[in-house]
């Protein structure tokens, strides 16, 4: 089977600065990648690399078998929710929703099924910038979901939000891959990822891949490691 | 794209009006201003300039000169004084703008055909009052130099009706075309207002890309899919019609209601405003296209729109600007719209005249938008960080 991802020897620098360093993997369909590292590893630039946001240095991407430097054509098949707020502060709920399904050219039956299904009925008058973090994720996810994308670039979705909004956002990314979709998600913590299949560890710009438990286990002994290292625990 | 087309035109609309500061810049800035102009230029001319007079004489040709500057239409007698130094501090003070010394034994000079001189001061620190006073004095003195000179030749033995032909043998009518009372208004309400109006369209224009690909939306709509030629070329529609219809009012006001000259009828002043809306806007969206930052596109706006109307030669003749400043002035649209709506307003020239100023304002916009789109599409093939 032929994957949805195929990333081959990225490489990305921000100005002279390398942030990617040579990275190669791959995402099969219905498979959830979860990009794991700290501040400032690159989780970011990669999702943004994958959605066709921003521009890379070397290496080549596929998705769904178009090189993503030469087309946008595999645009039509992709959800992204940002880190930071990227809908239309200037624009209330109901008109960002309106106004991305018009971009992406979906229906309008899916603005009314996404305003139920992500529980924002109440907030559609509000303009975007007023809302909460809980409710803002998920219209993001709403938003990147508009166009019943087949894949699914989401970046630190579950960070700070309120528990309701965590259960209704983990409960459709979990239908989303039973459904058949394919994730990558970037997180910086490996709680809260049980949608998860498979952990890509990005760290000075390589990554290392490992499946859920793996990651857990060496986060677990790193963390043991270093605590130990600077005499704060004598295990 | 028809539906992403319709959602962009209707959202930059949308957005245009919901802009609180945005909508009152664009709508009131313009008719605000030409209000304000027309307010300032109403009187049309500037009269009543007033004068003071020395008279160190007091003969009766003395006083036929103080009546001759009485009787100026555009020179009021505001204070005598008995000597020069209290003119001069009058002067000083902005009490009087002209101030006319007649000296002693002027009656005397005069009686004996001698020659003589009055002394006339202008306060020059204000040049549209300088320039008016100097006019109306030089009206007086002629008149009155000139029967004097007649006066001095009928005592001579000539006839009178020959002395009279003798000074009025070459004539000099003064005949001002297309605007035969000179009126200020005519010349500066329109101008005036019309800058306020471009000032208020470079700034705007200036934020068409950037004010889009500076914020975080600008990640949904490059992952949207939708094209940045049909994006951006939606978004100008829009901005190109806005920028129409707020010129609508303006104009009706200042041709209807304030009846200010338009030779060259409707079609052709909206045609040429529309050519150079476009050309404007085009200069607009290059400079928001190589601006870093929303700050940037507009100091980059206000660097173009301040001084384009004072190079436009509108106020000052471009000829009368040194060569460099001259060649700079013909790469702003500002410079052919404000000399090319002078000649369509006041004297409608015809297509043969006017058509190189279309033919340079359309030039300017292929140019213009070229260069953004070539902007645009290097940004976009370089990586992250690639222009840094």
């Amino acid at each position: 089977m032929e994957p949805v991802i195929k990333v081959n020897n990225l490489v990305q620098k921000i100005g002279r600065k390398p942030l990617l360093q040579g990275i190669t993997f791959e995402v099969m369909a219905g498979e959830c990648l979860g990009i794991f590292g700290t501040r400032g590893a690159g989780k970011t630039s990669l999702i943004h690399i994958l959605a066709g946001v921003d521009r890379f240095s070397s290496g080549q991407i596929t998705i769904y078998g178009h090189n993503i430097r030469k087309t946008e054509k595999f645009k039509r098949d992709i959800g992204l929710v940002t880190q930071a707020n990227s809908l239309f502060r200037d624009m209330t709920v109901v008109e960002n929703l309106d106004f991305i399904a018009a971009l992406k050219k979906a229906p309008k039956a899916n603005v009314l099924e996404m305003i139920e299904r992500f529980n924002l009925k109440e907030f559609l008058s509000k303009p975007a910038a007023a809302l909460d973090i809980g409710a803002l994720q998920r219209l993001s996810l709403a938003c990147a979901m508009l166009n019943r994308p087949k894949l699914l670039l989401v970046d630190e979705i579950m960070k700070d939000i309120d528990l309701p909004s965590r259960n209704l956002i983990l409960s459709e990314l979990e239908q989303f891959s039973a459904g058949g979709g394919t994730c990558v998600s970037a997180i910086s913590t490996l709680t809260i990822c049980d949608y998860i299949d498979k952990v890509a560890w990005l760290e000075g710009g390589t990554i290392t891949l490992y499946d859920l438990q793996e990651a857990q286990a060496e986060w677990d002994r790193q963390e043991k490691y270093y605590a130990e290292q600077s005499g704060r625990c004598h295990a | 794209m028809l539906k992403q087309c319709r959602a962009v035109l209707e959202r930059e609309l949308f957005y245009m009006w919901r802009d609180k500061s945005l909508r009152h810049i664009l709508l009131i800035g313009p008719l605000l201003g030409l209000l304000l102009f027309a307010g300032v230029y109403s009187y049309q001319r500037i009269g009543n300039i007033p004068t003071g007079i020395v008279d160190l004489d007091n003969s009766s040709a003395s006083r036929q000169v103080v009546e001759e500057l009485k009787n100026s239409q555009n020179l009021q007698v505001a204070a005598y004084f008995d000597s020069f130094a209290q003119l001069k501090e009058s002067i000083k003070r902005g009490e009087v703008i002209v101030g006319v010394v007649i000296p002693d034994n002027f009656g005397k000079n005069v009686a004996l055909h001698r020659q003589t001189r009055v002394a006339v001061v202008i306060d020059g620190m204000n040049m549209a009052y300088a320039t008016n006073a100097s006019s109306a004095i030089l009206t007086v003195t002629r008149t009155f130099g000139a029967q004097v000179g007649i006066q001095t030749l009928i005592a001579q033995g000539i006839q009178a009706n020959q002395a009279q032909e003798a000074y009025q043998s070459i004539a000099f009518p003064e005949e001002a075309w297309f605007n035969p009372t000179l009126n200020y208004a005519y010349f500066t309400v329109l101008g005036f207002a019309l800058n306020v109006w471009q000032q208020c369209l470079t700034l705007a224009a200036c934020m068409t890309i950037i004010g889009e690909n500076g914020l975080r939306s600008w990640l949904q709509i490059k992952t949207s899919g939708i094209s940045s030629a049909v994006l951006f070329f939606c978004k100008s529609l829009v901005h190109i019609a806005v920028f129409m219809l707020i010129v609508f009012p303006l104009y009706y006001l200042a041709f209807v209601v304030f009846k200010l000259p338009l030779a060259c009828g409707w079609l052709n002043l909206l045609s040429f405003t529309l050519i150079f809306i476009i050309a404007l806007h085009s200069l607009g969206t290059m400079m928001s296209s190589i601006s870093r930052n929303a700050v940037d596109a507009s100091r980059y706006g206000m660097i173009i729109a301040l001084p384009a109307f004072v190079i436009s030669g509108y106020t000052w003749p471009l000829e009368a600007m040194p060569q460099w400043v001259q060649h700079a002035a013909w790469f702003l649209p500002q410079t052919w719209f404000f000399q090319g709506l002078n000649y369509l307003t006041f004297k409608n020239p015809g297509w043969g005249f006017m058509s190189h100023y279309y033919l340079a304002l359309g030039l300017m916009a292929v140019l213009f938008y070229s260069v953004a789109a070539l902007r645009l599409m290097v940004e976009n093939f370089l990586p992250k960080g690639g222009l840094m």
